[in-house]
């Protein structure tokens, strides 16, 4: 199975991930609008690749009331027509995964196997991988850098 | 695309309005400085002062800023320029202009002057007009800071202190060291009592072909990465043309009295500083260096400016300089070429102590942190730097014989060009004054550039040497008028054909971009016919200001002293050479003799809506 691994020391900033995936999803560019997104703050020296980790175990899923989620192949999906927009998912996430943004819920599918998130960074600071052991050890590590980040 | 609008603000009458530019101006000027320059011509009017009222402020983006069409992160702010008396504007990356296009805006045209300290705060299609009375004496890293802490997550273009203060050579920045430097718009900002434009917003640009435009991004971004220009800038930054300009001994120094200085400003001495590259909105090339001394930089023209031409060998010496200018609000390029004369001039007795207060030297730090932070506050000696290139008036006629600037601009580019002709024309006749980053052919320091390929650029009849007036006018004539496309639509030069690579985005790239982003169908010939608008029409704002062929020139020292060091040892620039490469120029672009746009010419861009 194959994953998306960030590498934050490598990210510049950019969000050519983020317009790239409104692009694709939305015909606009706007980095706000995107199943990903860069938390960046040049003063405090910061950025980092916010995107779904396809949590194994997902509080999305887990408390979603209309059960709109569901696990396909280890991806974590979001069924539209069953989702009525309450933004539940978004609210608890705690890695801020799922964006929302004027009645869009986003949600990162992963492109079907073709991240462009990946496609357009120039740095490789995303990359989609096979899963190893040491990249799920990194996958948790990233999980808890972002939380700590969150708390600033 | 084109729900984007335009803000028009009166401070003096605390009123916003909202309109659109026209698509018939978007397609005769695109947008970012061609837009700009056509609001100056038509609001300005000649002879006003730049620092009252009248003088009209305009932050514009580019044509295709905020998209995803790589380093797409551009805008101008432009004025009359109180540091020349003529066009004054300044190209500026970041993540400030994609968020004004996401607000709703693509250009706010500022008129009149606030009572009392006042920031604009636009959001998504909104403008308003804001009481910035707790933020007026911070400087730039602070009121950005507390401007986050108050609302939210914003991109703010800030003046600092020296701003405030009326400092001639004050810059427009945000974040931590993208500035809209050169010509004192910062000082326009102050004048007006304009501390911040703040920008958020959430709306999207609209795409005409969306597919198209990432497959063209993604073969253009394999284009630009696979360039070894492109790993060099995005590993060490600007800082590799020192040494390419100290090897062949034409680095400024010590205000042009030497033209070679240390290797400790070498780039792989400036990489030991470097914490992270970082890069500005849709950037793939990330040349820009997060320090470790607490802030960004420096580039080449801060290695350069407030190294070698203060006599300064440090490195951290030299980071920490370019990191208090950046706080400070001061464009680093003046800031170092005033200091440099200055200091010049005390040495030779033209002035002295009675109006310096002081002794100056060179390669002191402690006296140019204390210099900078003077003039920044407009103390003692700092008051009067503050008035940059206008002291020959207060040091004397003998002043004038040592100063670096063209137009009453001191000169960017840390390059000596007594060496390279093609630089040399450049700065003499570039709309701002003594400026590089108009029409700077890079590509003449490639001595190894094959001819086909010099031919297929500029035309033939421009021969390989650097030292050669013949052809010349082709290269300055070829690089003015993409330039001002490439600052039109957005983009960094970074990735523009003919500055730092004989690839990247030319004429045909461009026309493919702006296709899939509107679904406007241009020709190569089309986009060079804007460039050559856009000159032309900054050229009628100078020339309206008084300008003709006796500015085109450059400072003494260039023509009379020849270079003492290393490969360049010898070469000065001939005047009655350079006369005849003028005169060459002048033809291609179509202006008379006396450099001035033909009658004609007026008429017809003057009609233009």
């Amino acid at each position: 199975m194959k994953y998306l691994y960030v590498y934050p020391e490598k990210c510049t900033g950019c969000r050519e991930c983020s317009i790239a995936c409104s692009l694709t999803k939305f015909g606009e560019c706007n980095p706000k609008k995107a199943a990903i997104n860069i938390i960046r703050d040049e003063f405090n020296r910061y950025e980092f690749p916010i995107v779904c980790f396809q949590c194994e175990d997902p509080v999305c899923l887990k408390f979603c009331h209309q059960n709109a989620y569901k696990i396909e192949d280890g991806v974590v999906i979001r069924d539209e027509d069953k989702c009525i927009g309450c933004r539940l998912c978004a609210v608890i996430c705690p890695y801020n995964a799922v964006t929302t943004i004027d009645d869009e819920i986003i949600k990162c599918d992963l492109c079907g196997g073709d991240p462009m998130c990946v496609k357009y960074c120039s740095t490789d600071a995303i990359l989609y991988l096979d899963e190893t052991e040491e990249l799920e050890k990194r996958r948790k590590e990233m999980a808890e850098r972002f939380l700590e980040i969150n708390k600033k | 695309m084109f729900n984007r609008r335009l803000g028009i603000i009166d401070l003096s009458k605390k009123k916003t309005f909202i309109k659109q530019t026209p698509d018939s101006l978007k397609k005769l000027f695109l947008g970012g400085r061609g837009l700009n320059s056509y609001y100056l011509y038509k609001m300005i009017k000649p002879g006003i002062d730049p620092l009252s009222p009248d003088n009209v402020l305009i932050f514009g983006t580019g044509f295709l800023t905020g998209t995803l069409v790589p380093n797409s992160s551009r805008f101008n702010v432009s004025a009359k320029s109180p540091e020349t008396g003529i066009l004054g504007d300044s190209n500026c990356g970041g993540y400030f202009a994609a968020e004004l296009r996401y607000a709703g805006f693509d250009r706010l045209i500022i008129l009149g002057k606030a009572k009392k300290p006042t920031y604009l705060y636009v959001t998504d299609g909104t403008i308003e007009i804001k009481d910035a009375n707790d933020y007026w004496g911070m400087d730039t890293t602070e009121v950005q800071q507390t401007l986050r802490k108050d609302l939210g997550q914003v991109e703010a273009a800030v003046c600092g202190v020296a701003g405030e203060n009326l400092v001639r050579f004050a810059c427009v920045r945000t974040g931590v060291k993208n500035a809209a430097g050169r010509c004192g718009l910062g000082a326009v900002m102050g004048s007006k009592h304009l501390k911040a434009v703040v920008a958020r917003g959430k709306q999207g640009i609209e795409i005409t072909h969306p597919e198209m435009m990432l497959e063209t991004v993604e073969q253009l971004k394999e284009y630009i990465m696979n360039s070894k220009v492109s790993s060099i800038l995005g590993t060490v930054g600007t800082p590799f043309l020192y040494e390419v300009s100290n090897t062949l001994g034409a680095i400024r120094t010590k205000n042009s009295q030497l033209n070679a200085w240390s290797e400790s400003l070498n780039a792989d001495v400036v990489e030991t500083f470097v914490d992270k590259m970082i890069g500005c909105s849709s950037c793939i090339i990330h040349c820009r260096h997060r320090n470790k001394l607490g802030g960004e930089g420096p580039e080449y023209t801060a290695l350069g400016l407030l190294g070698a031409n203060l006599g300064i060998e440090d490195t951290a010496h030299v980071i920490e300089l370019n990191n208090m200018c950046n706080e400070l609000g001061l464009d680093i390029s003046s800031s170092g070429t005033i200091l440099g004369w200055a200091f010049e001039l005390y040495e030779r007795g033209i002035i002295d102590k009675k109006i310096t207060g002081e002794e100056l030297h060179f390669g002191d730090f402690e006296l140019v942190k204390r210099l900078l932070y003077k003039i920044s506050r407009r103390e003692d000696f700092g008051d009067i730097l503050a008035e940059s290139t206008r002291n020959v008036k207060r040091f004397g006629k003998a002043s004038e014989d040592y100063l670096i600037a063209v137009k009453g601009l001191p000169q960017s580019d840390p390059h000596d060009v007594r060496y390279i002709k093609a630089f040399a024309l450049g700065i003499a006749t570039s709309s701002r004054g003594a400026d590089h980053l108009r029409s700077r052919p890079t590509l003449e320091i490639f001595l190894r550039l094959p001819q086909e390929v010099r031919d297929r650029i500029y035309g033939k009849g421009v021969p390989g040497d650097p030292t050669s007036y013949k052809g010349k006018e082709k290269t300055v004539y070829f690089s003015d008028n993409i330039f001002a496309a490439i600052d039109s639509l957005g983009i960094c030069k970074f990735i523009c054909h003919g500055f730092n690579s004989p690839h990247f985005v030319d004429y045909t790239w461009m026309k493919k971009l702006i296709h899939c982003t509107s679904g406007w169908q241009f020709k190569e010939k089309d986009i060079q016919e804007i460039g050559k608008r856009v000159i032309d029409i900054e050229r009628m704002f100078n020339n309206r200001e008084g300008v003709s062929r006796k500015d085109d020139t450059l400072p003494k020292r260039y023509f009379d002293d020849p270079m003492p060091l290393k490969i360049a040892k010898g070469h000065h620039i001939d005047r009655k050479e350079f006369d005849s490469l003028l005169t060459r120029y002048y033809k291609l672009r179509g202006w008379d003799n006396d450099g001035q746009v033909k009658q004609e010419r007026i008429k017809e861009l003057e009609a233009l809506t």
